[in-house]
């Protein structure tokens, strides 16, 4: 399945820019929003693999989409790409939506795709893991049932 | 300016008349002063670097998006079998062309950045705390700042010795280097030369910065760390430069120290502890929030 990014920034310039690069790199879906909530209402109908958001927007500034990320869609991995100089706000986002990343504009594609792909892939590791986890229930309750069948046809 | 005259009221207003004398008077007003044009300035230069370094961004990326994508149609003439045709030909030359024009913007766009990161050196707010730094890293920083203004006038010399990491407030003395960096060329009519020296010394560490300009007369040197002393125009100097510098430096538990001839050149001398002892509470130049 082709991965999906979400990329949210209130500059339409830096959404064209990054999109075109990954068009030309990648077979990635590039999902674009200037508006920070319009990114909120697709995470509820859409699975993202990587999110990628600026810091200073209006309505809502990155650190918040994040946490609604986060509560949407936990095991997508949060990118902050950033143009605001602040140490501050970078180890708050750290701590508070558990940031996968933290890029400084003006940023370097080379670094952008390579926090992209570590992001993907780890986000598959995740549900795979989930998979896994969901795999072992399901036989683990397959085996308690046979056990009690076995009791009830024995005693 | 405004924040400025603000800050003077309020210092003569608190001050009872009586109990300071006039020179405490004039210090007090003038760290206000020195406070809050810091202050203005760092945020007026966060806000900057921030609007300019989105664009740039862009740019950037574009860029390099477009040299690709111009070696990839490249590729595709050179393999169509018609490439030799007088048509494809001229293709070829344009897109050739373009790359030249892109890699110029890219330098272009480079230099850019450069002067911003300078920039945002200045425009990080102390965080209160004292922090190991770099110098010669903050150094080159500033170096790269006052270059755009030394143009070809001004050749810079550096001779960096060996400096442990020196824990400071390093925005602030960034502010130093710039004041001092700049006031030497200032200095200097016509070309000349500007020597950016490091030593450690001990529990201290000197950073010399020499100009081959026209040097302080004698009967000048007890005036220049003054507030508001100035021989220059209005419009290039406020006479604020050095004494915020020292104000920075005593901050630190350093000395700088001038030494000139005239006709010849200026050296000054910053001096700071390698260690800070625990923060100096009130001194000045607190750094803003953001
Ligand atoms: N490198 C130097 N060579 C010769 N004179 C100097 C040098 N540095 C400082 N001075 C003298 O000291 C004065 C005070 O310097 P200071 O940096 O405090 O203020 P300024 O440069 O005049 O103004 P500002 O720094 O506020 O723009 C200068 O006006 C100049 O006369
Ligand atoms: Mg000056």
């Amino acid at each position: 399945m082709t991965p999906t990014v979400f990329l949210v920034d209130d500059e339409e310039m830096v959404l064209t820019s990054i999109r075109a690069f990954l068009s030309l790199e990648t077979d990635y879906r590039v999902a674009t929003f200037a508006d920070p909530e319009q990114a909120v209402d697709r995470l509820r109908t859409e699975r993202a693999d990587v999110i990628i958001s600026d810091y200073l927007m209006p309505k809502m500034n990155g650190i918040q989409l994040l946490a609604r990320a986060k509560e949407l869609q936990p095991e997508t991995p949060r990118v902050l790409l950033t143009g605001h100089a602040d140490k501050q706000s970078a180890i708050q986002a750290i701590n508070e939506v558990a940031l996968f990343q933290y890029l400084e504009k003006p940023w370097d594609n080379a670094q952008l795709l390579l926090v992209i792909q570590a992001a993907i892939e780890r986000a598959n590791l995740y549900r795979d893991l989930r998979d896994k986890i969901n795999e072992l229930a399901m036989a683990n309750s397959n085996l308690r049932e046979i056990q009690t069948r076995l009791l009830k046809a024995f005693f | 300016m405004e924040a400025e005259s603000e800050a003077a009221t309020m210092a003569t207003e608190k001050t009872p008349p009586c109990e300071l004398d006039r020179e405490e008077v004039e210090r007090i007003r003038a760290k206000l002063v020195d406070a809050s044009r810091m202050a203005a300035l760092g945020g007026l230069m966060a806000s900057i670097v921030h609007e300019i370094n989105t664009p740039i961004g862009s740019i950037l990326s574009n860029n390099e998006v477009m040299l690709r994508s111009l070696n990839a149609i490249e590729q595709k003439i050179a393999a169509s079998p018609d490439a030799d045709s007088p048509g494809l030909q001229k293709a070829l030359s344009i897109i050739e062309m373009m790359r030249g024009l892109a890699s110029v913007d890219k330098i272009a766009c480079e230099r850019i950045s450069s002067v911003v990161r300078g920039l945002k050196t200045f425009s990080r707010a102390d965080d209160g705390q004292p922090r190991e730094t770099d110098l010669h890293e903050q150094i080159s920083d500033t170096l790269k700042l006052v270059s755009c203004q030394y143009r070809q006038r001004i050749r810079v010399e550096t001779d960096f010795g060996d400096l442990p990491p020196v824990e400071c407030y390093p925005q602030l003395l960034n502010q130093v280097f710039l004041n001092v960096l700049v006031n030497a060329g200032q200095a200097i009519e016509g070309e000349g030369v500007v020597t950016v020296r490091t030593r450690r010394e001990g529990e201290m560490v000197r950073v010399s910065i020499s100009d081959t300009g026209h040097g302080i007369p004698p009967d000048r040197m007890a005036k220049i760390f003054q507030t508001g002393f100035t021989t220059k125009p209005v419009g290039v100097g406020t006479g604020l430069g050095l004494s915020i510098s020292r104000q920075i430096i005593d901050k630190h538990r350093g000395r700088i120290e001038v030494e000139s001839a005239e006709g010849a050149g200026t050296t000054f001398h910053i001096l700071v502890p390698v260690r800070q002892q625990p923060p100096d509470r009130g001194a000045a130049g607190e750094g803003e929030p953001t």
